[in-house]
């Protein structure tokens, strides 16, 4: 089953106008893993994780939701019922559950970071109520419009928290705030770095050497956009990992299916079953750097592989 | 379903790819072509880098057509009147198939190398419809002709039938006593006998082309089976049908080109190179040219607009007419390797066919179905001309939803 854009970008255009995410979540969903922190909550440097990794176990509930929904009807009727699903449908009927092992994942990682940002050194502060959704999903799905009102948005709020630079977690936002919000917001300036690239350039030490191999699965947009590549090898590395390249890897990597899970969901499992199969035969401990692919590739997986985000291996270098 | 009787159904399509995703045999067909093609261009590039230089050569060619297309089309008309062809202009595909149908007329025997743009046109059924006998030679195009389907890759047009499948379409269709259990040599030599008649008794032949050099007006066309050289070279009329963006300021850059267009398809060094200039001719004989000595008396060349001036002139999918056809970006774009041609219309496919059908057919159409790319960019990255496919293919995902919103 294939889903019609239109709908799906008149659902994302709904929930946004309701509490600015893409898909129905509490608003502290984005910054409550940062409250036991009680980081400064304004500064030059920013963390801004633009919510994508505390967002993905609700937008992998939603997807579900919705591809029941179809299921549930023989495929013609399921083509007219995802027609009128953005007109018809009562919204706050879909019962968005995420699952709790995913949302703690998501904390787990953004805690990591915290961590080694600031065993490394980097001062920096957490904008909290203001660390908004970047609005990738308002770009991908061409809603420039909505998009450009969007990024203003942002880009006003973090001004206000006195922010100059901006780190950010994942390649969808890293690539959101330091490539497209230029030419969408007059007058953007932030300097914009992933923390895998301050880490890189800056002190970090661990404290104990991790042994094992990795098999790297690069992001499309780090690799073959925003040039993250040799960092995050360079961290790994660092932290005693011996790093596995599979045959597609740096800029020629292979994506993981996951920016259609949402419109074509059978298409987008098929791509991340491939993608699994080519990681899986080079090892069977795997590294992501982006929560879509976490989530995409760990929807394929059975028990023989265990995949983690980049920051789970690497803060456990410097934990004490 | 043929380009022009395209019913523009982007549910329709979605469909098709939904059935495509279940068919094993195309899944494990694909899985193996990509894999393979991959391999093949990564290690040939590693091994000649020579040819990314070539590339960019060729890039910068195409990008001075596509800047002067007007100039580079009047100056071919005339180099093409030079050796002795006859060139035609057809703005639209009714065009293209009438002043072909004119050419060739009824009750004629015509063999077929395989033609992108004759698919565009929906030219093999018009001229059977015309009342003419009609074989494709090309060995991937023929079983596309006996399935009565459509080219599944640029070219490989029939990576998505397997040995079996080709083998039991050649003994029913042709009538051959062919074992189903045959091997794949066996069935290429009863292909080879059967077309070989056809070959001689043609009366006319038709090719596309991988370029045509404006200024001396010849014909570059790379191949490896050898039924190219036969097609354009033993019936006595040849019909060369060229969409405009494959003019090439010069011989050389089309040679370039046809050099490029073979390694980035993974086939290095192509076997064969040809190149026609005019039909072919003798003075022999007290120095008096007679035109039709061993190959064809008359040339016929159709250079195809088909909406591809208007799109030199389009800020974004201008970029798309630098596309040289490798299929490349094919073979590398994760969705493709599981939907082949069923996804990017009714003649092109991919990446670059989503472009392809936005600038021939419909941009809203081209759009709906640019909306299941992962703009993953693994595309652009392939493309030996550097089009940014991901970013047309995202252009056209906005069309798509800013209309009937």
């Amino acid at each position: 089953m294939v889903l019609d854009v239109k709908q799906v970008a008149s659902l994302v255009v709904d929930y946004m106008r309701r509490n600015g995410l893409p898909v129905p979540a509490p608003r502290d969903a984005i910054y409550g893993w940062a409250k036991p922190l009680n980081l400064p909550d304004r500064g030059r440097v920013l963390l801004y994780t633009g919510g994508l990794y505390q967002l993905m176990p609700y937008i992998s509930s939603l997807v579900e939701q919705l591809s029941k929904l179809e299921k549930g009807a023989a495929s013609r009727l399921a083509l007219g019922i995802a027609r009128s699903l953005g007109r018809f449908m009562d919204l706050s009927r879909i019962a968005v559950r995420p699952d709790k092992r995913r949302v703690e994942y998501s904390n787990r990682v953004l805690r990591s970071i915290a961590v080694m940002l600031r065993r490394a050194g980097v001062e920096y502060a957490y904008p909290y109520e203001d660390d908004l959704y970047s609005g990738v999903i308002l770009y991908d799905l061409g809603l420039d419009d909505e998009f450009s009102q969007h990024a203003e948005r942002v880009y006003r709020a973090l001004k206000g928290r006195g922010g100059e630079v901006l780190i950010t977690v994942d390649p969808h936002t890293t690539h959101m705030m330091r490539s497209v919000y230029p030419k969408f917001v007059d007058g953007y300036d932030f300097e914009v770095k992933t923390y895998l690239e301050v880490l890189a350039e800056g002190d970090f030490k661990p404290l104990r050497i991790r042994e094992g191999e990795l098999v790297i699965h690069d992001p499309c947009l780090y690799a073959r956009f925003e040039g993250v590549i040799d960092q995050p090898r360079k961290l790994l590395g660092k932290a005693g990992f011996r790093v596995l390249e599979p045959r597609r890897a740096r800029r020629m990597t292979y994506c993981c299916g996951g920016p259609i899970e949402g419109l074509a969901p059978s298409l987008s499992k098929k791509i991340a079953g491939t993608r699994l199969e080519e990681l899986k035969g080079v090892g069977k401990r795997i590294v992501t750097l982006c929560p879509i692919c976490y989530a995409n590739l760990t929807a394929v997986a059975d028990g023989d592989v265990e995949i983690d985000d980049i920051a789970v291996k690497l803060v456990e270098s410097v934990e004490e | 379903m043929k380009a022009y009787e395209a019913t523009l159904d982007v549910s329709k399509a979605f469909r098709e790819i939904e059935e495509a995703l279940v068919d094993e045999s195309l899944q494990e067909g694909l899985r193996r072509a990509s894999l393979n093609a991959q391999r093949k261009v990564m290690e040939l590039l590693e091994k000649r880098p020579e040819l990314k230089d070539l590339a960019r050569m060729v890039k910068e060619a195409k990008q001075y057509t596509i800047d002067h297309i007007e100039d580079v089309i009047e100056q071919a008309l005339r180099s093409l009147e030079s050796v002795n062809a006859n060139p035609y202009l057809a703005r639209t595909l009714e065009e293209a198939r009438s002043i072909i149908g004119g050419i060739v007329g009824s009750g004629k025997l015509v063999v077929m190398s395989k033609t992108m743009a004759g698919e565009e046109i929906g030219l093999r059924e018009h001229l059977e419809a015309l009342g003419n006998e009609v074989w494709e030679t090309d060995l991937g195009q023929l079983l596309v002709q006996l399935e009565d389907g459509r080219p599944m890759h640029t070219i490989a047009p029939a990576v998505h039938m397997t040995r079996e499948k080709a083998i039991s379409l050649i003994r029913e269709r042709l009538g051959e006593d062919l074992p189903l259990d045959a091997s794949v040599e066996e069935a290429v030599h009863r292909v080879r006998l059967f077309l070989r008649e056809k070959f001689t008794k043609a009366d006319v032949g038709i090719s596309g082309a991988n370029a045509l050099a404006a200024d001396t007006g010849s014909i570059v066309l790379v191949e490896n089976e050898g039924n190219i050289r036969l097609v354009t070279g033993l019936p006595p009329v040849h019909i060369a049908i060229v969409p405009v963006d494959k003019l090439m300021p010069t011989l050389q850059d089309a040679i370039r080109l046809a050099l490029v267009q073979a390694a980035y398809a993974g086939l290095y060094p192509p076997t064969y190179l040809n190149i026609i200039s005019g039909p072919s001719s003798t003075a022999d004989i007290e120095i008096h040219r007679v035109y039709g000595a061993h190959g064809p008396r008359e040339l016929h060349v159709i250079l195809l607009d088909n909406g591809r001036i208007k799109a030199s002139k389009h800020p974004v999918l201008r970029e798309q007419l630098r596309c040289i056809r490798c299929g490349r970006c094919q073979f590398e774009c994760p969705v493709w390797i599981h939907t082949a041609n069923k996804w990017g219309g009714p003649v092109y496919g991919g990446p670059m066919g989503i472009n392809w059908t936005a600038i021939t057919l419909d941009e809203e159409y081209a759009g709906g179905l640019a909306t299941l790319c992962l703009t993953c960019a693994r595309c652009d990255e392939a493309c030996p001309v550097e089009i940014p496919l991901s970013r047309l293919l995202r252009y056209l995902k906005r069309v798509y939803l800013s209309r009937s919103r």
